[in-house]
């Protein structure tokens, strides 16, 4: 896909109130490059500020909802028997392949979050963090941290592995007060 | 110094560049060390945390850290997020060195006071 045409994608994606991450790294608005001495990094974000339109820079002002807690709470279990479900019915039978994963991961992380949308849990938001890697000689560590209301806010997690591949998927849902 | 309002996203490229620090300091100029990755990736992520606590906005975080011995293999990271695109946002900070990648991310959703 050429730029020109990424950068439509997203744009209508955009419009439609959905930024999708079609671009796990394509639809990035602004990235950086550093070097150090032996280390390479890079830096990018999915929003740049001053790319919206006009009528969303403000943010809605909310009235008080009087509640002290979430209604109905999330259902870790339900969403971790989702995941389960997903990274199974798609990576069961996979073999992996750099274009194959890339494209992958993306959808699965697109059906994962449809799928817990569906649960229709009111006042969460949700993220979904896909990983998917090449079983070789290497070593990993995943790591994850959270600075949140341990009393609404919860996390789900589901790790699959069969022959050459394996898949790490966590889902984080945020109570909006 | 700005002014910065809630809804108001401006901050998100200064504040969240700031993970990036903590993974030089965390492990800049070390090898792969199976025996301190899990150590560092605990660092690291309470670092970027109280880093990022410490700007004293009204937000939630989720950091993600991932660290991986380069051995020829592939990764792929795909994150899905359904929230309010004006007051959340998110920024991934890729590393590497001669023998390991590291991938911080970091999700900032707001909480409104």
């Amino acid at each position: 896909m050429s730029d020109m045409a990424k950068e439509k994608a997203a744009r209508l994606l955009k419009k439609r109130g959905s930024l999708s991450s079609l671009g796990s790294h394509e639809v990035r608005a602004k990235e950086t490059a550093g070097k150090t001495k032996d280390s390479i990094s890079t830096v990018s974000y999915i929003d740049e500020p001053g790319q919206h339109d006009d009528n969303q820079r403000h943010a809605v002002q909310m009235e008080n909802t009087y509640q002290l807690g979430p209604v109905k709470r999330f259902p870790a279990m339900a969403v971790n028997n989702i995941l389960k479900d997903v990274l199974t019915s798609y990576l069961q039978e996979e073999k992996y392949e750099a274009e194959l994963c890339r494209q992958m991961t993306k959808t699965i992380s697109e059906v994962i979050k449809a799928r817990v949308k569906d649960l229709m849990i009111p006042r969460y938001k949700i993220i979904v963090l896909i990983s998917i890697g090449q079983l070789s000689e290497q070593n990993m560590r995943f790591g994850s941290r959270c600075l949140w209301d341990a009393g609404s806010d919860t996390f789900s997690s589901y790790t699959f592995k069969n022959s050459s591949l394996f898949a790490v998927a966590n889902v984080y849902a945020v109570y909006y007060e | 110094m700005e002014e910065y309002h809630s809804g108001d996203e401006s901050w998100h490229p200064l504040i969240l560049r700031l993970p990036l620090q903590c993974i030089e300091g965390i492990i800049g100029g070390m090898d792969y060390n199976q025996n301190k990755v899990n150590q560092w990736t605990a660092s690291i992520v309470e670092h970027s945390l109280t880093t990022l606590v410490k700007q004293g906005k009204h937000f939630k975080y989720i950091v993600n850290c991932a660290i991986m011995q380069k051995s020829g293999a592939g990764l792929h990271t795909a994150s899905s997020c359904y929230w309010d695109i004006t007051t959340d946002g998110s920024c991934t900070v890729r590393w590497e060195n001669r023998t390991m990648y590291c991938v911080v991310s970091v999700f900032a959703v707001a909480v409104s006071l």
